[in-house]
This record gives C-alpha cells, structure tokens and sequence, in this order.
C-alpha cells in the first residue's frame, strides 16, 4: 500500500481531467472538421504522401482543364473544316456543271459571282479566330492572319508548327493543324499520280479517266506519252521509251500500273505527262477554275484545253476534299483521344481522391462513438473527483 | 516528582507533535514542501537498586521525510519533461505552419506548376501569363514568409535562451544563498536540519533542473553542489557560477549558452545541457537548422532549375527568355577573428550535388579544406577560387576575393537564408519564355507527307544553335544538314543537328527539305513551357534521385515526425513524471485523513499526559491531606 498525499491526488485527478479535456476537444475539431489529419503530426507519412497525392490531384484538374480548352479548339477546327469540306464540293460541282456539254461561255460566267464568293470564304475560313484573338490555323504564329491576299495570289504567313498539349499525364495531343496543311500542302490528281495534258498542245485530245490498275506497280518516275504519226511513246524521267503502240481514241494507255484514257485526235508533237502529283495551294486551284471558266468558246485545241484544265480541276477539287476529310478525321481522332483520356484521369482523379480521404478524411461513425467514450469518461472523472474530495477525515471530527 | 516530570516531559512532546501536524495541515497544499514528524525517544530511566525507572519521553529531532534517490529521479524526470515540452512545443508549430494549407508550401506549390501548365494550354494568353506571373510571385511570397517565420522562431529561440539564462542566475544565485544559510543554521541547530530551508531549496533545484536539468552532489556539512548535465559545475558551496549567452563567432546573430568563468565565458557544447534551454538548443539544431537548409534548398534548385529552362525559351517579344526567379547568391560569412580581407561569394552550380549542409571553410595560406559544420567530417572540395577554377563544395561554386589570411575561417550556409531571397525576376507577362528557340518547316513542295514533329534544343545558349538550318533529304534515308556531310536518317531519333534534334511526322523522301529558323516574336509555341511544366516531376536533387515535390515532401514530414516523437514522447514523460512525483509524495507528501487520525493520537496522549500530571497532582494533594492536622 503507498501513501497517497492530498494534493498529489488532487493534481493527478486534475491531470487526469485535463488530458480528458484535450482529447475531447482534439475530437471535436477534428469532427467540426471533418478531417482525421488536422497537422502533419497527426500522421507524418500520410501527410507526406498526401502533399504528393494533393499535386497529383491538382494536376489532374489542370490537365482537365487544358483538355477541355483543347477540346474547345478541335472542335472549332472540325467546323471549320466541315466548312471548307462543302465549299470545295461545291466547287468541284461547279466544274463538273461548267464542264458538261450544254454549257456556254455566257452560261458558264455565271458561276464566276460564285467562285469569287467561295475563293473569299475559303481565304476567311483559313483566318478562323479562335475565339481568343488567335488565328486558329496559324500554327504557333498565330497573332495576325496567317492568310493574306496580295492582288491575286495567297500568301500563309503562319508557321508550321502544331503545339502539343498535355491533356493527361505523359499524354500530349496535337492542337489544331497549322494552315498550310489545310490549304497549301494539298496534293493534285489521285493524291499520288496526276495526268495532265501539256500547255500547247495542238490536237483535240482531252483526258477522260485516268487511274490506277495496279498501284503497286507505280514507280513515281516522271512518264510522259508523246503522239507522232497516230503512234504513242511513253518515255521515262530519263527520256527513254518504255512503251509505245498506235493511238485509238477512247482506248487505255497503260504508264507502270497507271492508266490513261483519252479521247480525240493528238496531233504530232502532243503530249500529256503521267508524274507523281505535285503539291498545290487550294486557293490557286480555285484560281485556276476562276480563269478556265472566263475562256471563250473557241472550238479545236482550245476546247480541249480548257476540257483537261476542267478535268484537272475536278481532280485537284477532289483530292483537296479527301485531304480535309483526312484532316477532319484526325481531328475526330484527337477528340476521341481527349474523350477516353478524360475517362481515364476522372478515374484516376477519383481514385486519387479516394485515397487522400482515406488518408486524412474523419471516419464519423467511429469518431462519433469516440465522443461519447470521451465525454462519458470526462463526466465520470467529474463526479468521482467531486466524491473523493469530499471525503476528509477532518469533517467528521466534531 | 518523576511522575510530574514525566508527565510534563510528555506534554511537551504532545505539543511539538501537534504543532508539527499543525504544520503539515498548513503546507497540505504547499508545492515541494516536505512532511514533517516529530521523533520521540523515551528519556535514559533513573538507576536504582530494583531497576531503572523511565523518566518520560523526549524529542530527539523533527525529521524531514524526504528520499534523496526520489528527488534525484524528480531531478531527471523534471529536466526532461522541460526538455521535451519546449521541444514539443515549438516543433508542433512549424509543424502547423508547414503543414496547414494556409501556410504550407504545398498548396502556392501546386498552384505555380498549374499555372505553368495553363501557359503551356494558351501560350499567347495573357491571363494565362498573367496567372503564371501572379501564382510565381505568391510562391516565392509563401517561401519568403515561411522563412520569416522561421527566422522569428529563431529569434524566439535566443530570447529565450537569454530570459532562461536570467533565470538560472536567479536561481542558482538563490541556491549558493540557501547552502550557506543551511550550514549557518545547522551549525547553529547542534546538526538539526534545517527543514524548511532544504524543501525551498529543492524546490529552487526543481525548478533549475526543469529549465537547465542538473545533477546534485550532497556535502556534509548540509551544502548541496549543483552541475549541469555534462558535468560543468553551476553551484559549488555557496559560490554560483553565471551562465550567460555569447553571439555565435560565425553568426553574430545567433546566440549560443556560455558558462562563465574567470578566463571569461566558456561556450557549452549543445549536450551538456537539458531542461528547457537544452530543448531550444535541440529544436534549433534538429529542426530549425534542417528546416531552414531544406526550405532554402528547395528554393535555391527551383531558381536554379527554373532559370536554367527560362533562358531556354523565347519570349513574345522574340528575346532570348532571361532569369524567371532572380539568382539567389550563396551566404558564406567570415569567422569574427579572421585576420585576412578575404570574401567568398557565389551561387548554386549543381543541383545534383546540392546538400545544403553548413560548412567551414578553412585556408591554410596555400589552398581550402571544408568540413561539416554540425559534426566536423570532412567535405569534397575542389578548385583554387579564382572566376575560372571557383571552389566547388557542395554543388556550390564559390570565388574567393580580397586577401585571405592563413587560418582564415568561412561559414558557407548554402542553403540557409537562400529563402528569404527568392523573388520573381519576370514583371511583364510577355517576357514568360513559352515558346522553344527554334522553328522548324518543311518546304510545301515537298513530295512527302512527312511535316516536323518534336523539336529538341538541349541548350540554346551554345552559339550557332539558333540559327537558319536547312535539311535536305538527298535520298530517302539520307540527309544533309547545312549542306554537311550526308547523315543516315533514322525515324525513331530524327534528324541530328548540332545542338539539336527534329523528329519527322511521316516518311520523308528523296528531295524533301526541311528548315529550321529562331523563332520571331509574337509566337505562341509552348515548347519551352512544356518543359519547364516537366520540371515539377523532373529530379534534379540527391545525384538525380530527389524530385522538388519530394523535398518539399521531406521537409514536411521530417519536421512532422520530430513533433510526432516529441508530442509522443512528452505524453509518455508526462505519466512518467506523474510516477515519479507520486512516489515522492507518497514518501513526502501531506496526507489530511493521516494527519487527521494523528491529530486525534497525539490529542488523546496529549490528554493522557495532562491526566498524568492531574494524578500527580492528585497524588500530592492525598499525600498532603494525610499529612495535614
């Protein structure tokens, strides 16, 4: 048995009151505020990794946020280029009318209103705002119109240069594609291969169709078809005939697993070149049609000009609207990717915020219980101290 | 008349027994005080023929009840309950400052790499850039007031010392005054202990212990010798021994505990001290000092690294992006007796290399030695100091000016102070350098669909990289660079240049050209910002291993757990202490109910005693009445 001094007892029952107190109040801040973790020394390794897991978190909103700007552009891009994608058809199907039998030259200067109007809208869709002062397909030079019309020609006075955005960690996607991928580096013909009829040829052979039989075979070598005496010669990029026959009308000439049709009389010294296609600014395409479509009605090797410079037209129409429809799918693509990278970072946002809340969030129900404990063991402490003080041997004497 | 004698003597007693209790019932509520008990021995009987006959009862002495081994446990238990509760104390509140959301690092932290990434999404945004500007400059705000804060514990720390010191001096003053009025009285008293004397001065010891911990020596003649904890003698006799404070000689400011002594202070290693003051002193040492180096090392490679990858860019205006954060400069003072005019200067050169740690820069007239500050190992140190050779310790890359004299001492704090200084150098939004260096295109007449993808410029500054380059395909796995000499193309590397390297989206083919220009004004490519975004995950620290995230991870949690320990440790110090206190009272300590029963023991004898001396009385007066006629 130890002896137990009167004020010893009183401090310890005091102490012992206090540390009750503290832990009751420790309780109820961390339930005023919801969190288990109120300072870092609560938990040092929980804090630590929650300041990790708290950037990780703010990162993904950031990301978040730049995916949805992104988002914001592509989009403005894919209606842009939805835009281009009808003018160029409607171009292509103005060749086609200008090109067919019953037009004249009166009827076809019709057009021409027109055509100025789409080459006009073709040249503002290339300086589409981006909604905040850019020019959207400027590339990263993108403070001015990247598209400016001097006289007759258009000049791209953007860059090259397509930003990457990161959009989810590690992931970087693509802004919108610089303008002289939409308008300038447009291929002609089939996109590989363009038939074009010289300048200055002097018969009435026009091009009808021209393809590939078999484009494993094409060799990208500059071919060129020469008529002397009802004869043809195809020569290679180094002048030496590769093949040759005698001409009819309508019937195929086969260039290394191209063919070429075409119909008319060649006169002596003709020629039409078979060669990979060359790259070509949309807006002189347009450009050309504009011309071909104010040319007089002059029977002979005039017409047939102006027939293959509409055939050639068509052709180049048709390749730029495939090449806005491939960069259109791209633009599908990088939406696509930004819709699943959003999936992902929500789901590991998600998880991320699981984590943190079990790292520092209060569990109430265990907390709430603890409160009771607490409070109970406070008052009993109370009433006990309040009982055993009252206790003293000195009262009882009389 | 023994019975008379006997009686009285007993009464006597009672009533020093009495007084004694009465005495204790006084101080029940006295804090330190001892419990006293009368001894009581029966007096020598008186010889006779048939025997001895007693002759009552006497004081021999009232006794303190007081165990010395509790005392000294009290002693320890004291000076270690002082040592941790400040301890404690003051690392829970870096604790919460560091921690807390409204004053930690971690959330301006967060916000600036955020903001670098809003740049990266719009470039030629200027609330972007705006954001950026603002979000650096609370960064660099928080870290600036985090050091202040630091600073203003650091102060706390030495004003503390001095009023601790001030009131050692009182006490020990007061302690070497009791000694000699305990030997005055017991000399006095034929060897009696002066009781009440012993108690005030244990409890002075108590409180000296709790503020400076100290171990006791008793001396015969009742005087009680007082040391430190490392054995440095505060107390001898009646003599007290000063303590005061002296400025630290490489940092005036600071100021560390010196004993006094007649060859003038002696400064006391951080060790020999417990208590309170031995608290501040290990507060300061294990988590001030580091906290302070870490937060300055996570704001000196931020600056750094920052820099480094700003200088990389170009701006809107087309200038060559120049510091983001403005160099910090490292804090290398002299030693107070240094005899030479020698200075140090310079800045953070290798991040990787980078400690922090507090060095001491010896010369000994013909080169330089370093060793750790904290514990004296030596430090890597190369170079002769000149701009050309600088010395290179730490990461730090420091130069010597002036003349430094042989034996001169430098204090090199790499790292400390280095937050204070951190500022945001950029003011114009537009001078953010977001965009990479150079341009790349490639020529519209090209017959490939091959465009430039990643472009990579390790370092601008080296001269010619930023320049007009032009590659030319001369097959389809060959190109020339600048008309060089003919290079083989590999799609996974691209095309190298000197200084540079291109990735081709596509395949490239035989007369595909490409080229590569500085980037004009006005550009909004993020090239450069994307990789200043990346310095938030790159890890620049520890030889490469560290990320800054995982600094400010680390100082985080370093200074969380020693106030983890130190709360733990202090709970549990506290039940020791509560032992350790209860045993003495159990021994020492006033007891009512037991007072109380000895109250009503003492007032029966003394009654008894009174009833004695009646019986005598009675005796007498029989005695008288049979004699009288």
């Amino acid at each position: 048995m130890s002896r137990i001094s009167t004020l010893g007892m009183h401090q310890m029952a005091l102490a012992q009151m206090q540390a009750r107190q503290s832990e009751l109040a420790r309780t109820q801040q961390q339930m005023a505020t919801g969190q288990r973790l109120v300072n870092g020394r609560d938990d040092p390794v929980a804090a630590g990794i929650g300041i990790a897991l708290d950037r990780a978190a703010a990162d993904h909103q950031r990301l978040a946020a730049n995916a949805n700007l992104l988002s914001n552009r592509l989009a403005l891009e894919e209606t842009a280029l939805t835009s281009i994608t009808d003018r160029v058809a409607r171009l292509r199907e103005i060749a086609l009318q200008a090109n067919s039998g019953i037009q004249t030259a009166d009827t076809r200067r019709a057009f021409l209103a027109e055509l100025r109007e789409h080459r006009s809208a073709l040249v503002a869709l290339g300086n589409t705002s981006d909604g905040q002062g850019r020019y959207l397909f400027g590339g990263t030079q993108d403070g001015d119109p990247p598209f400016v019309a001097t006289g007759a020609t258009v000049s791209y006075t953007g860059d090259q240069t397509r930003r990457q955005i990161e959009v989810a960690p590690g992931v970087s996607v693509a802004d919108a594609d610089p303008g002289s991928e939409v308008f300038q580096r447009v291929r002609t013909g089939n996109s590989t291969v363009a038939a074009r009829a010289v300048d200055g040829n002097a018969g009435t052979a026009v091009l009808k169709t021209a393809g590939f039989t078999a484009a494993t075979q094409w060799d990208g070598d500059d071919y060129r078809i020469e008529f002397a005496g009802g004869n043809y010669t195809v020569r290679d990029g180094g002048g030496a005939a590769v093949a040759s026959g005698a001409f009819v009308s309508g019937q195929a000439i086969a260039v290394a697993g191209y063919q070429v049709t075409l119909q008319g009389a060649p006169a002596d010294g003709d020629a039409f070149t078979v060669g990979p296609a060359p790259n070509r600014d949309l807006f002189a395409a347009v450009d050309d049609l504009i011309a071909l479509i104010q040319l007089p009605d002059t029977p002979g090797a005039s017409k047939a000009a102006q027939q293959n410079g509409f055939y050639a037209a068509i052709e180049d129409l048709g390749a730029a609207a495939d090449r806005v429809t491939d960069l259109r799918a791209g633009v599908g693509a990088r939406l696509a990717t930004l819709d699943t990278t959003a999936a992902e970072r929500e789901s590991q946002l998600l998880s991320l915020q699981t984590t943190l809340s079990s790292l520092r969030d209060l569990d109430y129900a265990e907390a709430t219980t603890r409160l009771a404990m607490e409070s109970a063991a406070l008052e009993a402490s109370h009433q006990s101290f309040v009982r055993i003080q009252g206790l003293s041997l000195f009262s009882l004497l009389r | 008349m023994s019975i008379l004698a006997t009686g009285s003597s007993a009464l006597l007693a009672f009533q020093r027994a009495l007084g004694t209790i009465s005495h204790n019932v006084a101080n029940a509520s006295t804090e330190g005080y001892s419990r006293q008990r009368v001894e009581l021995a029966a007096r020598p009987g008186q010889a006779f023929g048939y025997g001895f006959v007693g002759a009552g009862v006497e004081t021999t002495s009232i006794v303190r009840l007081a165990d010395d081994f509790n005392f000294a446990r009290v002693l320890d238990s004291g000076a270690e309950l002082g040592r941790l509760g400040s301890l404690s104390g003051l690392s829970a509140r870096i604790d919460t400052l560091l921690s807390d959301g409204a004053t930690g690092l971690s959330r301006p932290w967060s916000t600036f790499f955020d903001a670098t990434q809003g740049v990266a999404a719009q470039p030629a945004s200027a609330a972007a850039r705006q954001d950026l500007l603002a979000s650096a400059q609370a960064l660099a705000g928080r870290v600036r007031s985090l050091d202040a804060q630091f600073k203003s514990m650091d102060t706390e720390v030495n004003a503390r010392l001095d009023a601790g010191v001030r009131d050692v001096n009182g006490i020990t003053a007061e302690i070497a005054r009791l000694n000699a009025e305990i030997v005055r009285q017991q000399g006095a008293g034929g060897g009696q202990p002066p009781n009440d004397l012993l108690d005030q001065r244990e409890r002075l010891v108590g409180q000296l212990s709790s503020t400076l911990g100290v171990a006791t020596v008793l001396q015969d003649d009742g005087a009680m010798n007082v040391f430190t904890t490392g054995g440095q003698s505060l107390v001898v006799g009646t003599r007290a021994q000063p303590l005061s404070t002296v400025a630290d000689p490489f940092r005036p400011e600071r100021r560390v505990l010196a004993l006094q002594s007649d060859a003038g202070p002696v400064a006391l290693a951080s060790g020999a001290v417990g208590g309170e003051l031995g608290g501040l002193l290990e507060f300061r040492a294990q988590v001030l000092d580091p906290a302070v180096s870490q937060l300055g090392r996570i704001a000196s490679t931020l600056t750094f690294t920052v820099n480094a990858q700003h200088r990389q860019g170009v701006d809107l205006y087309g200038d060559a992006g120049g510091d983001f954060f403005a160099p910090i400069a490292v804090d290398a003072g002299p030693h107070a007796l240094n005899a030479g005019t020698g200075a140090l200067s310079g800045a953070l050169a290798d991040p990787a290399a980078f400690t922090g740690i507090d060095a001491v820069l010896t010369f000994d007239g013909a080169g330089w030695s370093a060793v750790r500050r904290d514990n004296g190992q030596p430090v890597a140190l190369t170079g002769t100091g000149t701009a050309a050779d600088p010395l290179r310790v730490g990461g730090v890359a420091l130069t010597v000016s002036g003349a430094p004299a042989a034996g001169d001492r430098f204090l090199l704090r790499p790292a400390s102070g280095a937050a204070g200084r951190m500022q945001v150098a950029v003011t114009d939004p537009s001078r953010i350098a977001a965009a990479s260096p150079l341009r790349a295109s490639a020529a519209l007449a090209n017959d490939s669909n091959a465009v430039p993808g990643v472009l990579t410029v390790p370092d601008a500054g080296v001269a010619g990289v930023v320049a007009n380059h032009q590659i030319v395909f001369i097959d389809d796995t060959t190109y020339t660079v600048d008309g060089g000499a003919p290079q083989a193309y590999d799609p996974a590397t691209g095309i190298v240049g000197s200084g540079w390297t291109l990735s081709l989206d596509g395949t490239p083919v035989a007369g595909d050209q490409f080229s590569l220009a500085p980037r004009g004004p006005g550009s909004s490519d993020n090239g450069n910002m994307r990789a200043l975004t990346a310095l938030d995950d790159a890890r620049p620290l520890e030889g490469g291993q560290l990320s800054l995230n995982g600094a400010l991870q680390q100082l985080t949690v370093s200074t969380a757990s020693v106030a983890r320990q130190a709360g733990h440790a202090l709970e549990a110090q506290q039940v020791v202490d509560q032992q350790v206190r209860s045993d003495r009272d159990s021994v020492s300590g006033v007891n009512l109910d037991e007072e109380a029963a000895n109250l009503l023991r003492f007032q029966q004898a003394y009654q008894a005693a009174a009833q004695v001396i009646s019986t005598a009385d009675t005796m007498f007066q029989s005695l008288l009445a049979a004699v009288r006629r």
